[in-house]
């Protein structure tokens, strides 16, 4: 027999795998009548755990399957599988500034009629986000607010009086910037760290706290408005910080929590969670104060974090409503959601729960965190703007952001992230 | 052959002294940075970067060495994705080494009137990046039920043209004079191609395994795409799950790219006694 | 044989014992293979990139050219263009020279020289993100590099925060990742060089490096061909330590064109305009490539 017939037969072999390959693959219901709700999000599994066993307890039948996808493609691989109404997401993590453009793609499931029920058991003004066009899309699971943490013993060594936690006695950023300088004449490597440094998520306060606006025009979602003077005078105030040696150039976000946790910054300005990250810590000092604003301004902080949307292609779409509703409607579900994992609730029922935690988490450093916290979401929190151009807006900023950060000229290069908006945002009519 | 003088012996001993030398010191430099982070991945994760200014000698030598990190990768999953990516690379490597070597043979050991047309369509496969098509290509995986399966996975890493287009290489190089002789003494074109032109090809096929298994090791973007569940997830996804939202454990994250990147160490390093073949011994080449 | 007997044996036979029908017969796997998961695909792509999404009316719609004349239109596809450009025509000679220089060196018979190859070879398997956080930390203006800069009496250096030095740092990257991996192919390709060649050469009174490039280097044509063509195109496709390091920054100044191809299809979502570049680039990579083959061929 010829050698060659060898490699035809290797062909039909493979032809004959792939039909086998289709019937073992997954599909969104099992052969034994349980149904399988398929979950995606950017979190830990250990996190969910609690959240999913609690709903599997409740609702016998049913189980969820969860998948967890890197932060940092979670919504590049999204859009892609939802573009492609993929069967296999039933219940996915949505980020709220973009809501209005899952929806306006269809990648959501309408859930209008559970409003009242949403506006009675999430905390106030945590589901504006969720809505588009006056429809609801998505139910909030948790929030987020940002303190000003400080280190003990660098602003004693700089005879700094660290600030109380009380919204009343809120510092100003001058007065931050100023005694982060002391901080660092007396010592410190650095004197004021964000968080989530060249996000827009942390950095749209500031000119927000000057008036200056979200950056979207409020007359039409797709026209931006970063030019004005508010905004040129807060990224000047952003270009200086690094400019002056405040903080540093070229170091990625993820290592800014971990710079203030070895000592090395006098101020650090973070979520609540990094309570639970510091108090880890024992040879860190620290203690936390309410989110800076600019004299003459107004103080505003940043708040919301994930939300729980429904595909409407999903193939066990129904259940996975059940789900979202479960932990985002109901008080045990709401807890065991933040069972392990250190962050704001967004179920009114859950939160004194959490604020009582958050006083207890760190000593004598979180006491009044709490109270803090009730504060800013219910007075300060601002929301993201509302806006199907978002991804492109968050993307273009973040970039302008990062250049200012790291010497461009902020007038010149706010007048050049307009001119890109308006052109990916042309793309988008 | 004259007998060696003593001072040309002692040149070539100085020379190859100096060459190892250098040699060394280029190896080690390529491999410095990984032994920062190896070091790292041997304390525990906040402080990693408390040791990068000033430097120290405790930057790249693990002082008080914490294995913590190491003990928490072999209860998370880590360990399960390693095994997949291992299998799911053997696999491929496997049948892309048969049907690229092949395809090269084709495309070598044969001439006929079109062959270039289809060398460039080889050529044409490796120019498309896989990013770009991936999204089209996971909706047709998707149409075939291939989503979330092992297969799904193996699929795309076989179709590789630059192995194609690395073996064919190599292959043209082979002696026109050995086959037809092989021919004329009643051998098959599969025996040619087994017994000729794959025993001659071992450092390449060395190489073209080592390009398929890389392809595969490094998948990122396609099991995300696909929809891979937990269980038969990669490697490389599940060390980039290892960073959190708010605070990410790099000691975890260096333990677990250095086991990562030991594998294919030990694979390069076991394979390389292939290298020493050499056609010296044929003499003529075309 | 003779046209009666041809005519007797059956057309399958006819197939195996004809040149291009045996040459089909091993291409088909793999030839099926590369169409149906690149090809293909790749056809999907550029027609995909005639037509326009919009978001606003959630429509699609045939466009034809326009998207090619919005990119032709837009300055900061020129720029990435440019970027491009300048990336390809400084890394591409310079790694394969590094490459070969490294293949020559460890061809030889040193002592441990397997295990110094694999340390060469090394970076190429380390997980991409976890190379992009090793150089993001050794280019920090308080990292590695300035601090052994430092000692040197060299001051600071800004490399990735300085839109005059990130593009040269991400050349550096790159190449500590490759060098190492080409130059396994090169070597492949010195061990066939053979012996005999190099000693009659030898006896004829070359030196070294007349040695070189009259014997080993016009055998070294084909692999070096691969290599130089494979190194190319994935130099023309570098976008990972872009993403993760530099976001195409500072000011666009490694914005390269795989990366704005990456940001326009997944994260601005915008897949037609996308494909439309990947359209353009493909067309660039591929008239080098030519080139690269035909200047290779006329040596011969």
């Amino acid at each position: 027999m010829s050698q060659s017939g060898l490699s035809r037969r290797r062909l039909l072999g493979l032809g004959a795998a792939l039909p086998a390959a289709g019937a073992l693959a997954a599909c969104g219901g099992g052969g034994d009548g349980t149904t399988t709700i398929q979950f995606v999000a950017p979190e830990d599994p250990k996190n969910l755990e609690p959240v999913i066993r609690g709903f599997e307890r409740a609702n016998p039948g049913v189980r969820v399957k969860y998948t967890p996808v890197p932060f940092d493609r979670v919504n590049d691989v999204l859009q892609a599988r939802l573009g492609a109404k993929d069967t296999e997401i039933d219940v996915f993590a949505v980020d709220p500034p973009r809501v209005s453009a899952l929806a306006a793609r269809k990648f959501l499931r309408d859930l209008s009629g559970y409003r009242e029920q949403v506006r009675r058991d999430v905390l106030p003004g945590q589901d504006a986000p969720s809505y588009f066009r006056g429809r609801l899309w998505t139910m909030p699971i948790w929030s987020s607010t940002q303190f000003l943490y400080y280190n003990v013993d660098l602003l004693r060594k700089a005879g700094i009086e660290p600030p109380s936690s009380d919204p009343a006695a809120r510092w100003t950023w001058e007065r931050t910037v100023a005694a982060a300088r002391k901080a660092q004449k007396a010592g410190a490597q650095y004197g004021l760290l964000f968080d989530q440094t060249d996000r827009y998520y942390q950095l749209q306060v500031l000119p927000a706290s000057l008036g200056g606006g979200s950056g979207v025009s409020p007359h039409d979602e797709l026209t931006p408005e970063i030019t004005n003077p508010a905004w040129v005078k807060a990224m000047r105030w952003y270009h200086d910080l690094f400019a002056d040696g405040l903080a540093p150039r070229g170091v990625s976000p993820d290592q800014m929590n971990v710079i203030f946790s070895s000592g090395h910054a006098a101020f650090f300005v973070g979520g609540p969670w990094d309570v639970g990250v510091f108090s880890a810590v024992t040879k860190l000092r620290w203690g936390l104060a309410p989110h800076p604003y600019f004299a003459g301004g107004r103080p505003v902080t940043p708040t919301d974090s994930w939300g729980w949307g429904v595909n409407p292609y999903g193939a066990n779409a129904d259940a996975g409503l059940r789900f979202v509703r479960y932990a985002a409607l109901t008080k045990a579900g709401s807890l065991q959601t933040i069972a392990t994992n250190p962050i704001i609730p967004a179920n009114a029922a859950a939160f004194p729960t959490y604020r009582r935690e958050l006083d207890r988490q760190g000593g004598d450093a979180s006491a009044g965190a709490g109270a803090l916290m009730d504060h800013e979401l219910r007075h300060t929190a601002i929301h993201r703007p509302r806006t199907i151009g978002y991804i492109q807006f968050e993307d273009i900023m973040n970039k302008a952001f990062a250049d200012i950060r790291n010497g461009a000229e902020p007038a010149a290069r706010l007048r050049s992230a307009s001119s890109a908006l308006v052109s990916a945002w042309g793309q988008l009519r | 052959m004259a007998a060696e003088s003593t001072p040309r012996t002692r040149r070539r001993i100085g020379r190859r002294t100096l060459g190892t030398v250098v040699a060394a010191v280029i190896g080690i430099a390529f491999a410095f940075p990984l032994l920062w982070v190896l070091t790292s991945s041997l304390r525990p994760g906040n402080d990693i970067f408390s040791y990068l200014s000033p430097l120290s000698i405790g930057s790249f030598l693990p002082i008080d060495p914490d294995g913590s990190s190491y003990v928490a990768l072999v209860h998370s999953d880590f360990g399960r994705a390693i095994i997949n990516s291992v299998v799911v690379s053997a696999i491929t490597v496997v049948f892309g080494l048969l049907f690229s070597a092949m395809a090269a043979f084709g495309l070598s050991a044969v001439k006929f009137r079109g062959q270039g047309i289809l060398f460039g369509v080889v050529v044409l496969s490796f120019l498309i990046p896989f990013d770009a098509i991936s999204i089209p290509l996971a909706d047709l995986f998707r149409t075939v039920h291939l989503q979330n399966t092992y297969l799904g996975l193996i699929l795309p890493g076989i179709g590789n043209g630059l192995a194609i287009f690395l073996m064919r290489q190599f292959f043209l190089a082979v002696p026109g004079e050995i086959v037809e002789a092989a021919r004329v003494d009643g051998l098959g074109w599969w025996g040619v191609f087994t017994r000729i032109y794959l025993p001659l090809s071992k450092p390449i096929l060395v190489g073209a395994g080592m390009t398929l298994f890389l392809f595969q090791w490094q998948a990122y973007m396609w099991p995300l795409l696909i929809g891979t569940e937990p269980s038969k997830q990669l490697a490389p996804i599940a060390l980039a799950n290892m960073r959190g939202q708010f605070t990410v454990d790099f000691g975890q994250v260096f333990a677990g790219s250095l086991v990562l990147t030991v594998i294919p160490l030990v694979l390069i390093l076991i394979f390389q006694r292939h290298y020493t073949q050499s056609l010296a011994s044929t003499g003529s080449k075309d | 044989m003779s046209t009666r007997e041809k005519a007797r044996k059956p057309a399958l036979t006819r197939i195996r014992h004809s040149p291009a029908g045996v040459a089909l017969l091993f291409l088909a796997p793999g030839l099926l293979f590369l169409l149906v998961l690149r090809v293909a695909p790749a056809i999907s792509a550029v027609a995909s990139s005639l037509f326009h999404y919009s978001l606003l009316h959630d429509t699609t719609s045939f466009v034809g050219l326009d998207n090619y004349r919005t990119l032709f239109a837009d300055s900061d596809f020129h720029h990435a263009v440019l970027v491009t450009l300048v990336f390809n025509v400084v890394i591409n000679p310079v790694q394969i020279a590094i490459s070969l220089a490294l293949a020559v060196l460890l061809n030889q018979k040193l002592a441990g020289v397997r295990f110094w190859r694999a340390l060469v070879f090394l970076p190429i398997a380390v997980p991409p993100a976890v190379s992009a956080v090793i150089w993001d930390v050794a280019f920090q203006p308080n990292g590695l590099i300035n601090a052994f800069l430092r000692v040197i009496g060299v001051p600071a250096q800004p490399f990735l925060t300085s839109s005059d030095q990130a593009l040269w740092s991400i050349m550096i990257l790159c190449s500590w990742i490759g060098v190492g991996y080409w130059m396994m192919f090169l070597i492949s390709g010195l061990q066939d060089v053979p012996a005999s060649l190099q000693e009659a050469a030898q006896l004829d009174g070359a030196n070294g490096w007349q040695r070189f490039w009259r014997v080993t280097f016009p055998m070294l044509r084909r692999p070096l061909a691969f290599v130089l063509v494979a190194d190319t195109v994935s130099n023309f496709l570098v976008f990972a330590p872009v993403q993760i390091l530099t976001n195409g920054g500072p000011e666009n100044a490694t914005n390269l064109v795989m990366f704005d191809i990456y940001r326009r299809a997944f994260t601005l979502g915008n897949m037609n305009l996308a494909q439309a570049e990947v359209v353009l680039l493909m067309l660039v990579t591929l008239v080098v490539v030519a080139v690269q083959f035909r200047l290779l061929r006329s040596k011969e």
